[in-house]
This record gives C-alpha cells, structure tokens and sequence, in this order.
C-alpha cells in the first residue's frame, strides 16, 4: 500500500469532507472525529513518503497510470516531502485544538466548518505535492475559496475584509493562471519536469520572461509580500481562532513553497540568478517588507493584530533569503518555512487560548495573565522566543543561515533588517511580559483585588496540549538542525546550484 | 473563423464590458455582462471550441447573471455618485497600465495565430488527438482528455463547486427567527409573479425540454459537444427557472435544502468512489482500465469509456446541486423561505 | 497584412480585456463592479488560451469514427486543440464559484452597512 501513499494523503481528507457533509447534517458531532481521523491518515502517509524520498530519492506517481507530459504526476522531492509532513502533522495538531474553539465560536456550522477544514488541508497539500502546473491552479483555489470561507464563518468585521482577500486572491491566481499561459504557448506543456526541459532552449524569450514575471507576481500577493500586503492582517484578525491557526502558518508558506519550486525546478538558478540581474532589487524589497511588518506590529495594541503583522515581516524573511542567490540563502529560506509555519502556529494557538478564556487580546487588559494562564503563557514563550531567534529554538538557526547567506551576497540592508526584526520582536515580548506580570504599563494605580482573581483559569487541555506539542516541535526541530539540513535540505541545494 | 465576424466580435466585447462596468445601475449593468459572457461565447466557438462556449453559455450569460440579479435583487440597484479620490484611481490606472504594457510586449514573441504546428497544438495535445480513440475509445477527445487524462483536475473541479456551496451556505444561512435583528428592512417586497401567467405557463413547458436536453448532455457527450458540467449547469439552471417563475417554496417541495447539499457531496463521492475502486483493483488512483475486472464484458479500453460516463454522472449531480444552492441563499438571503 | 493584424489583434484585445478587468477589481469603489470585474478579467485569461489552442481551417475536437470499429489514421492538424479547452472549462467553473462567494460576502457586508460603496463601508467599520 505504500506506493499509494501520496495519493492517499490527499484523498483522505477529500473524501472525509464528504462524508462530513452527509453524516454531519444528520449528526454534526461527528464532524470532529472524522476530520482527525483523516488528517491522522494523511500524516501517516506523509511520513511514509518522507522516508521513501530519504533513503530512495524523489519518488512519482501517476494520476491514472498515464505517462508524465500526459496526464498528472506528483513529484514527491527533498523540497516538499518535508514540507509535506509539516502540514499535515501542523493540521492534524490544529484539528485537535480546534474542537473546543469551533464549538464556542461556531456552533450551529460545526460540518460545514470541518467539511471546509479538511478540504484546506487537501488544497494545501495537492499544491505542495503535484508536478503540474495547471493541478497546482485547481488547488490553489480549492486551498483560496476553503480559507475566504473559513474566514468568513466569523462574520462582522471578518465580512469586509474577506471580501478583499477575495479580490487580491483572485488577482494573485489570475495572474499566476495567466503566467502559466506565457509559458505553456511557447512550450505546449504543462507538467513542471517537461517544462524546464523545454525552457532550457528558451531563456531569451521574452514570452518566458513575461511568464516568469507573472507567476511570481501571483504569488507574492498570495502570501502577502509587502507592496501588496495590505488585505492580511485584517483577514487573519477577525477569523475564527481555528481558522487564523490553520491558515496563517500553512497558506502563506505553501505560497512561498510555490515560488521557490517555481524559480528551482521550473526555472533554474541559472536563468533567476544569471539571466535576469535583478534579484537583488527583490531582497531590497524584502527588507522593506521585514522593516514595514515590525513596525506595524509595534504599533498595535492587540496581540492578535500584532502577530498578524509578523506573519508580514516573516514572509520577508523567507522572500529575501530565496532571492539571495546563494546555497546559504537559499538553504535559510526553506529551512525558514518549515520553522516558520511551526512558530506561527505556536504563537496563534496561544493567542487562540487567550481568546477562548479572555475574550479578546487587547494588550491593556492582559494583566497578570501570566498567572492566570501559565501553561499557554509558556507555549506562546517559545513561540516568541523562536521568533526573536534565541538558541536552541528553531528560529536561531534559520536567521542564521539568512544572516550568513546575506553577508556572503554583501546584502547589508538585509542582514541589518531581520536583526531590526529580532529587537522588535524582543520589544513586543518584553512588552507582554511587563504587562502580564507585572500589571499594566505607566503608574496606574495597583488594583486591590488583584491577588484575589488570579486564580489559575487556563483554558481547556484539548488546547492548551496541542500548543504544547509545537512549542516542544520548536525546540525538537531546532536540536535537529544538523539532520535536517544534511538530510534534507543538502540534496536540495546541492541539485539546484 | 470568418476573420471579419471576429474583428466585429472582439471589438465589441470590449465595449460591452466598458459599458457593464460605467452603468450606474446595477440590474443594467449584469444584463449587460450576460451579454458580453454571450457574445465571448460566440467568439469561442469560433475558434473551435465548442464544449467551452457551451459552457459560458450556460455558465457566464446564464447562471452568474442571474447570481447577480439575485444579490442586487435582496439589496440596492442603483449606485449612488460619490466624491471621488482622483489621485487613487490614477494611481491605479498607472498600475494597470505599466501591466498591460509589460503584457504586450511579449506578444510579437508569441507563435503566429492560427497556426497548427506551434507548440501548444503540436506537443501534448497532438498526443491527445492521435490516441484518444484507441486509448479510450471517445471520439469527443474534450471529454477524454477532461475526464480520464486529466481527470484528478476534473475531480477537483468538481470539489471547488462543492467547496463553493458550502462555503457559500455556511456564511449566508440564517436560523429562522434567530438572526432577523440584523435583518433587511427595506428590501423589496417578497417576489410573487403569480400575475404573470404566460410566464409561469412558458416557464412550465421549458422545464421538462431543459431536463431531457440535459440528459442527452451528460450522456451523450462522448459523442458530441457537452458532458458533465454542462448538463448538471443545463439541469440546475431549469430548477433555477422553475423556481424564479414560481417562488422558492415552490422548488423546495420538490427539492428541499437537505437534498441540495446531499446530493452535491454525492456527486463528489461518485468521482472520487471510482479512483479509490481503481485503486483497491490494484493499480493507481482513476486508472480506469482496472475496472474491467468488474464491469461485465468490457476490455480495458471499453472500461475507460464507461466509467467516464459514471464520473461525468457525478460532476452532474454536484454542478446541479452548487447551482441551485448557491442561487437559492442568494435569493432568500440565507432564509430559504422566500425571495426571487 | 489585415491577416497579420488579426493574428496580433486577438492577443491584444485580450490584454485589454483583462487590464479592463484589473482595473475595475482595483479601483472601483462598488463591490458588484468589482465583482463583474474579477469575472471580464476571468474571461480575458479564457479568450487567451483558447485564441492560443485555435487552428486555422481546423474542426471541432470530435473525431471522425466509423461504427465498425475501423480507426482513421487522426491528422492533428485538422483538429482544434483540444487540451486549451479542458483546461479553460475548468477554470470557467472556478471562476463561477469565486464569483458565487465574492456576490455572497457583497451580500452580506451591504445587510451590515446599507451600500455597496467601499469607503462608505470602510468609514462605518471604523467608527
């Protein structure tokens, strides 16, 4: 059964969202076993392709036995068998977190919203696992209508704001719909393989070019990267808790994913770096973008709008370093998307139990809330440890590689802009801390009942323990640094460079 | 393709969808969309493609037109003029212009228009029209190619009507009673054409031609232009049409809500059914030839044909159930009692 | 010379037509022209690929057949390209189910705040 194991992961969330659908109109509690179940399933599966791609290499499988220009192939790589594992395993995780959340938040749509659920996690994962250009459109939107619904589900303000991501997402997959067309007039293929093959002999095109150009412009406003950056923050704020957890790690990096496999696979190093000369107007753009998501988060007053901030400056992080043109960069950013969908997962989920007890995240009403909830507060530690890159935290060793890869292209302003980005995070995590335990900013006058309702109140441990689990990842991961990049990453870049 | 006619069309394609987007009326400036999706399909079954004409037809000019004029119909038609902020709009004009102008200049690198032995016809798709009869035995090759060569994109395809529906239900329905504080107050009074008898008894007798042309549609388009999503677009667009000369309680006593989302998550189930038995008969995922262990006297070929047929089925059931869903919360506004 | 132009011609409307659809996503300030937008802008990318699949003096992608079971040897060229328009189906069904979901969410944010009209809606929230 192990040959059919790429297929099967993405399979058995689809066909779990429909049963969702039918035995959930009848009994919507079941709606949560199933979705965990499947998403269990498709782990399982991941990680039998991760080791089949270890110790055998890449491995293919054909949709329909047809031979691979034809019909679809899955390419299953160094680059996305990792990443692979991650979504699943972050997904699964999530579904735990999620049944206490949903259920408080959304009651009466308990199938929908796990029909959908799942159904994000199969776009996600068909995106990152297909070796055809067109298949990767088709999941793009499964992946882009399942996340404007899930955000959607919240109503109120999320309305206005889903209904702008609705129109920057459909811009970002026009236009990567439309580059795919520059490049398939001039090659008449779609499959990812047979297009590099092809393009070899068409670098002076300027059809390819146009392609090229359009593809990547899709999807720097599918992950939000700065110039068109405007539609996250108010998209992830307002969306149920389950959903910001679920999207805000995974969507942005598989766009980012998508990027690299275009400018790696499709492309070459050779044609990105050598052919056009401007990638590094890209890492200038990228340290904007770093420099723009701090400060914005620096200035919010609530926590949840502050990490959605973050998410900006990060995607910065992972944009400039896979423009560098070097292994080092390179190695940072794709080492960067797994940690990062790990830390971003880590700090929403704490920000989700927040919610859940508290109520909202207002930064000024979080007094003492270390006391109150110290398990999540440790979670949401790490997270933010990661984030400002203290050893042995995964974060360390991704702005490592980022920082080192862009002294070697002589990028200053790179390396000075993810070491700004480090000192605001560790200002927002300071801040938290005085606030949380401390009281609150300025000379307020101490509140008597103070010591009274500090009473531990920490919210359920289907949450919290999900939390737990990642934050424990982040460090995991982190201590495993050497394997991963030797094991994994290695090949990788040792193929494209 | 008579160059002069597609001159004509594309010239005015392009004024019908300036003069959607300056119409100050919003009813007016759907119908005129409906318009221009008709006129586009002319120009595509110009070049030859027939079964994606087909589809705008029923798809652009017939089901999103009225999608519009059912949300323009629960709110306001009229665009009230507002102050403009210039510098924005010109800046956005910038924007779309430098686009536009980077998007030209690859045109003159494109291969020559028309031309049979260009890339895109000469590559993969040549390999298409030379083996899909003795691959699968379909002479419509739009059909073999949708849904055996590339059928996990046609699967998935069929999952995004699926996803739309419940996304679309989940956002929009409303509990009875439950939320009518947030209601609309001012809307147009409930919509009741009883008065209009020659439009219901028209609408009467179009009905049942819509379904049976459906039918043939879905079943008869290994042969002939169509297949599933534009009998299931045909199908749902004659419940649309039953339900807009009548009312909606009407369509719900013979379909009701519960059977809408079922039946679309069927469709879904029929399609993705078939490439799990594909894969319990030991061979990848919708490797239809496998199916010929089961289906009686068939040889692998014959399987393909067949089962392109079940999977087309499928698409069917969920496209007819997206649209009359999606068109019955658009309406109602998310009550499901009445409306448009 | 007029062929030439022709050829050229399709290409360029079909810029047109998609920059007339970005526009309107980008600048209209109504959320249905926005939406009519995303959809001209959908149909532009259409026109492109089928204008790219046309084959002059070709037929429709339905071969001829004998009922006998005997097979024709296919000459390509005599037919359109049949891939263009699988992938163009699709995408016209992907961009009916956008469409459906951007409508529902105008639908909804015009119940919360009586318009259509972005910056009116924009001042609501952030009263």
């Amino acid at each position: 059964m192990s040959t059919q194991a790429p297929v099967l992961m993405i399979i058995a969330p689809l066909i779990a969202s429909i049963f969702i659908t039918l035995i959930g109109w009848f009994r919507p509690k079941f709606s949560h076993p199933i979705a965990v179940i499947s998403l269990l399933i498709s782990s399982i599966a991941s990680i039998q392709v991760f080791q089949m791609v270890l110790s055998n290499g890449p491995q293919q499988y054909f949709l329909g036995n047809w031979p691979a220009p034809f019909g679809i192939e899955y390419v299953i790589d160094h680059l996305n068998s990792l990443l692979l594992v991650t979504i699943s395993v972050v997904a699964t995780l999530v579904a735990l977190y999620a049944k206490r959340s949903v259920e408080k938040e959304l009651p009466d749509k308990l199938a929908n919203y796990y029909t959908l659920f799942v159904l994000l996690v199969t776009g996600l994962l068909g995106i990152s696992i297909t070796g055809d250009a067109f298949n990767l459109y088709v999941l793009l939107e499964i992946a882009a209508l399942t996340s404007y619904a899930l955000i959607a589900f919240a109503k109120g303000r999320s309305l206005m704001a889903t209904f702008n991501y609705v129109m920057m997402g459909s811009i970002g997959a026009c236009f990567y719909l439309l580059g795919v067309g520059y490049l398939f007039i001039k090659t008449g293929t779609l499959n990812m393989t047979n297009l590099s093959q092809i393009l070899v002999s068409l670098h002076m095109s300027q059809a390819v070019l146009v392609g090229f150009v359009l593809i990547i412009l899709g999807m720097w406003v599918k992950m939000a990267f700065f110039p068109v950056h405007g539609w996250l923050s108010n998209a992830y704020t307002y969306a149920p808790t389950a959903s910001t957890c679920l999207i805000a790690p995974l969507m942005t990096k598989v766009s980012v994913y998508v990027m690299i496999r275009v400018m790696t696979s499709v492309f070459s190093t050779e044609y990105v770096f050598n052919h056009l000369s401007w990638h590094l107007v890209v890492v200038a753009m990228a340290s904007v973008a770093i420099l723009v998501g701090s400060m914005m988060a620096l200035s919010q007053r609530d926590l949840k709008k502050c990490m959605t901030y973050l998410v900006v400056a990060e995607i910065g992080y992972m944009v400039g370093g896979a423009w560098l043109g070097n292994p080092a960069g390179m190695t940072g950013a794709t080492y960067h998307i797994i940690a990062d969908a790990a830390m971003t997962a880590c700090l929403f989920m704490a920000v989700g139990c927040i919610i859940y007890k508290h109520g909202h995240t207002s930064l000024d009403t979080m007094k003492g809330i270390f006391r109150k909830m110290p398990l999540t507060m440790l979670g949401f530690v790490v997270g933010m440890l990661s984030m400002i890159g203290v050893p042995p935290t995964c974060g360390f060793f991704s702005k490592w590689y980022l920082i080192s890869g862009a002294i070697e292209a002589g990028q200053w302003h790179f390396m000075l802009a993810l070491l700004f980005s480090s000192l605001v995070n560790a200002i927002i995590f300071f801040r938290i801390i005085e606030i949380g335990f401390f009281g609150s900013l300025g000379s307020e006058t101490p509140d008597p009942h103070e010591h009274q309702d500090v009473a531990v109140k920490e919210a359920p441990l289907s949450m919290v323990l999900p939390m737990l689990v990642v934050a424990g990842a982040l460090i995991g991961i982190g201590i495993y640094t050497s394997d991963i990049i030797s094991l994994v990453i290695q090949p990788l870049i040792s193929a494209t460079f | 393709m008579i160059w002069q006619f597609d001159l004509i069309l594309l010239t005015l394609v392009v004024i019908f969808a300036l003069i959607s987007l300056r119409v100050k009326d919003l009813m007016g400036a759907s119908i005129v969309f409906g318009a221009y999706s008709f006129l586009m399909c002319l120009i595509w079954a110009g070049m030859g493609a027939v079964d994606v004409a087909f589809t705008e037809a029923a798809v652009g000019a017939g089901v999103s037109t009225v999608f519009m004029i059912a949300t323009i119909y629960n709110t306001g038609r009229m665009i009230k003029p507002r102050p403009q902020d210039m510098s924005f709009k010109l800046l956005m004009m910038l924007v779309v212009v430098i686009t536009g102008a980077f998007l030209l200049t690859a045109v003159n690198d494109f291969p020559e228009w028309g031309d049979p032995y260009s890339p895109v016809n000469d590559h993969v798709a040549a390999y298409y029209l030379t083996h899909s009869m003795s691959d699968t035995a379909v002479p419509n090759v739009v059909t073999s190619v949708l849904a055996d060569y590339r059928s996990f994109d046609t699967m998935f395809e069929t999952a995004v009507v699926f996803v739309a529906l419940i996304g679309i239900y989940g956002i929009i329905r409303r509990r009875r009673k439950q939320d009518d504080s947030d209601s609309d107050t001012d809307a147009l009074p409930p919509y009741d054409p009883s008065e209009s008898l020659i439009i219901r008894q028209a609408s009467r007798m179009m009905v049942p031609f819509m379904q049976i042309f459906a039918l043939y549609v879905v079943a008869h388009g290994h042969h002939s232009p169509g297949g599933g999503f534009q009998g299931g677009v045909i199908l749902g667009a004659s419940l649309i049409l039953y339900s807009m000369s009548y009312n909606l309680p009407t369509l719900f006593k013979k379909m009701t809500e519960k059977w809408i989302i079922l039946l679309s998550a069927i469709g879904v189930l029929i399609f993705s059914g078939v490439g799990v038995i594909c894969m319990m008969l030991g061979s990848n995922f919708l490797d239809y030839s496998v199916l010929s262990q089961i289906l009686p006297a068939t040889d692998s070929v014959m399987a393909r044909s067949h089962a392109m047929l079940i999977v087309e089925i499928g698409v069917a059931f969920t496209v007819m159930c997206a649209m009359v869903g999606i068109y019955t919360s658009l309406a109602s506004n998310g009550r499901f009692d009445k409306g448009l | 010379m007029l062929q030439e132009l022709i050829a050229s011609y399709n290409y360029i409307i079909v810029v047109v037509i998609m920059m007339i659809g970005l526009w309107a996503m980008l600048a209209k300030q109504n959320l249905i022209k926005k939406c009519i937008g995303m959809a001209i802008f959908q149909t532009g990318i259409i026109l492109f690929y089928i204008s790219m699949g046309a084959k002059k003096g070709s037929t429709l992608p339905i071969l001829e057949h004998a009922h006998d079971g005997a097979h024709h040897a296919v000459v390509a060229a005599h037919y359109a390209n049949p891939l263009t328009q699988i992938l163009m189906l699709t995408a016209i069904v992907v961009g009916v189910a956008t469409l459906g979901v951007a409508l529902t969410l105008a639908q909804k944010v015009y119940q919360q705040n009586r318009s259509y009209h972005e910056d009116k809606i924009l001042e609501k929230l952030s009263k």
